[in-house]
């Protein structure tokens, strides 16, 4: 079917044509967003438009029969860009190509370009369109925002005291930052697509707390908790974290950001400051009631001595009533001399911080016979012992409590008295009496046994309160500080004492001292 | 009017009697060292039944605390009159003996003369 091609219809087909191609040309003559240019096969500028003016600053009459590589950086033309595109626009129809380009002042743009062949009848190439677009501002806008997407990342990268992680959404770990590395121990190709409950003590693995973390930054936006956490190389750190959900577009959650503190430092100083206290707390009681059973045991012989002079005064004339309260007196005031004196070593010995020494007990022993040598003998009494351990105490202290404890044996005797000290190795776990050392799993215990008057077993707690005498004044002398300060000298040492009797049959005091240090 | 004092001081002891019969004569004073000692006299001679317990508080083997929750036991001894009788009074001793039943707590006086007035105005009561 071909169309009857009357002399009036060529006629207005190529009027058209004509007229067609002139408003074209005109038509990209105007358009000024984008440099239109016609190129000849080889590269030539044949044609240009208002845009390309616009964009590369060239005016027609300057262009027009220059090389296209006119508009290329110098190390683009010496890589051959501008014959690499025309080759592939020739063999492939169209090139397609982003980068700097030089206007005629030398500055430089964006430039966006296209190279379109353009062929003949026969497909031979006969030249080229050139489009390009000038995209300096969008360039800038997105190097802008690539740079400070670039920033943000190395400043969280670089972080050295926070932990900054990213979790997908069910906390595996996506990316690590130095701060990370530095807190946890791990690198960041050891970690990356790891859960991040691997930070967690398996106690808290086991009570899922974890996953109570994500479900509640989840549900409420973040998380916030602080706990002991793992080091890759099993130490602990304590560590406060804030995990925080993140969401995408349309709110779905996408991951979680989780950055971490390591407290430790700050914690063990908390921890520091609460024992501190409670020990402060504790000494604060222990004064108190040192204090009321301190006054209460001075006042005792003050008022006695107050009460005998009045007396004295009031029978002046009875020699005999004299001489009897002026003994009486002499005796309160020598009681309240030893008090204050036990009193003053009591106290001594409660913050004493004197350095601890290898402790010879068998030289201690040898020292306080030879101390009581004098009662010993006129007591006849029989001390026996067994080979006794080189424990690591306080010399001064070790010897107070071995005078102690035999003297106490040889004042509440009954007939001639037999004291045998014994010593033994005994692990911590058989130790179930009295409080010792968790820093020590072996201790010597030290027996003092006699065959003294003894005492209820109801006793054997009170029987080492300050002041807290089993017997009348009459009966034995004695302060009520003695066994009080035993105790005291063994706590000092990380051990304890006990006390086991029973009346009329002897009593057994036992100290244990930690025998691994 | 009979009496029992319960202090382990013997010369606490001796002073208290010796201000007693300053004030009369006639009046029976016993002693006991401790507070079982005291029971054990309090329970074993029924025909002594006192009309005053002067108790010391720190003593051995049962102190004066003890000592007056078991004489509050005593039913027999129902009108006796309890007073502790000590060398210091602490706010907590003072309050547990008064919800005890004691009737008042007397801190020992370094002067007997002010004991004398003391313990006369007791007794006058």
């Amino acid at each position: 079917m071909t169309e009857i091609q009357s002399p009036e219809n060529v006629r207005k087909r190529n009027y058209k044509h004509k007229n067609n191609n002139d408003i074209y040309h005109k038509m990209i003559e105007e358009i000024e967003d984008y440099a239109i240019i016609l190129l000849d096969k080889n590269g030539f500028i044949r044609d240009w438009n208002k845009g390309a003016e616009k964009i590369k600053l060239y005016n027609e009459g300057e262009i027009l029969g220059k090389h296209f590589s006119i508009f290329y950086l110098q190390e683009d033309i010496d890589a051959n860009l501008p014959q690499k595109l025309l080759t592939q626009a020739e063999e492939t129809g169209k090139a397609v190509h982003e980068g700097w380009r030089k206007r005629k002042d030398g500055s430089k743009f964006w430039g966006s370009i296209t190279i379109t062949a353009i062929h003949d009848e026969k497909h031979n190439v006969i030249g080229f369109s050139k489009v390009t677009r000038d995209l300096t501002e969008k360039k800038r806008t997105e190097d802008e925002l690539r740079m400070s997407e670039e920033r943000y990342h190395r400043m969280i990268a670089e972080v050295q005291d926070y932990a900054i992680i990213l979790l997908d959404e069910n906390g595996f770990i996506q990316n690590w930052n130095i701060g990370a590395e530095k807190i946890k121990g791990y690198k960041a190709d050891e970690i990356v697509g790891k859960h991040f409950s691997i930070f967690y003590p398996a106690e808290d693995q086991q009570n899922k707390l974890p996953d109570q973390l994500l479900e509640r930054a989840r549900a409420e936006g973040k998380a916030l908790h602080e706990g002991w956490r793992i080091r890759k190389d099993g130490s602990r750190f304590w560590g406060t974290i804030v995990i925080t959900a993140l969401h995408g577009k349309d709110n779905t959650i996408i991951g979680f950001s989780k950055v971490t503190r390591d407290l430790t430092e700050k914690k063990i100083a908390d921890e520091k400051l609460l024992s501190y206290t409670a020990e402060l707390e504790i000494q604060n009681g222990e004064l108190e009631q040192f204090a009321y059973v301190a006054s209460h045991d001075l006042q005792e012989p003050l008022r006695k001595i107050q009460t005998f002079t009045e007396l004295i005064k009031d029978n002046y004339n009875d020699e005999q009533f004299v001489d009897r309260y002026f003994e009486k007196l002499d005796t309160s005031a020598k009681r309240m001399a030893l008090l204050v004196k036990s009193l003053l070593n009591y106290s001594r010995l409660s913050n004493d911080k004197s350095e601890k020494t290898k402790v010879d007990l068998n030289t201690v022993l040898a020292e306080t016979k030879q101390d009581f040598e004098l009662l010993i003998e006129e007591k006849k009494a029989t001390i026996k012992s067994t080979n006794l351990p080189t424990v690591f105490g306080n010399y001064t202290q070790l010897g107070q409590l071995f005078s102690n404890l035999i003297s106490n044996a040889l004042k509440f005797s009954n007939g001639d008295p037999l004291i045998e000290i014994t010593a033994k190795t005994v692990s911590r776990q058989d130790i179930q009496e009295a409080p010792v050392s968790l820093l020590h799993k072996h201790f010597y215990e030290i027996s003092f046994r006699d065959n003294g008057i003894g005492f209820e077993q109801q006793y054997d707690k009170l029987i080492f309160s300050l002041f807290q005498r089993l017997h009348g004044k009459h009966e034995y002398n004695g302060t009520g500080i003695g066994l009080a300060l035993c105790k005291k000298i063994a706590e000092n040492h990380g051990g304890c004492i006990k006390a086991e009797g029973e009346p009329g049959k002897g009593a057994t005091f036992t100290a244990y001292l930690p025998a691994d240090v | 009017m009979q009496c029992l004092l319960v202090d382990d001081d013997l010369d606490d002891q001796e002073v208290f009697l010796m201000t007693l019969e300053k004030i009369n004569k006639n009046i029976k004073c016993l002693t006991a060292n401790n507070g079982v000692e005291a029971l054990s006299l309090l329970s074993t001679q029924n025909s002594f039944v006192p009309d005053y317990i002067f108790l010391d508080v720190n003593m051995p083997k049962m102190n004066g605390i003890e000592c007056l929750k078991n004489i509050k036991n005593l039913s027999h001894l129902n009108d006796c009159k309890i007073f502790m009788y000590s060398t210091t009074s602490e706010t907590s001793v003072l309050e547990k003996s008064k919800n005890l039943g004691a009737t008042d707590f007397i801190v020992k006086p370094s002067s007997p003369a002010t004991l004398k007035a003391t313990l006369s105005v007791i007794l006058d009561n």
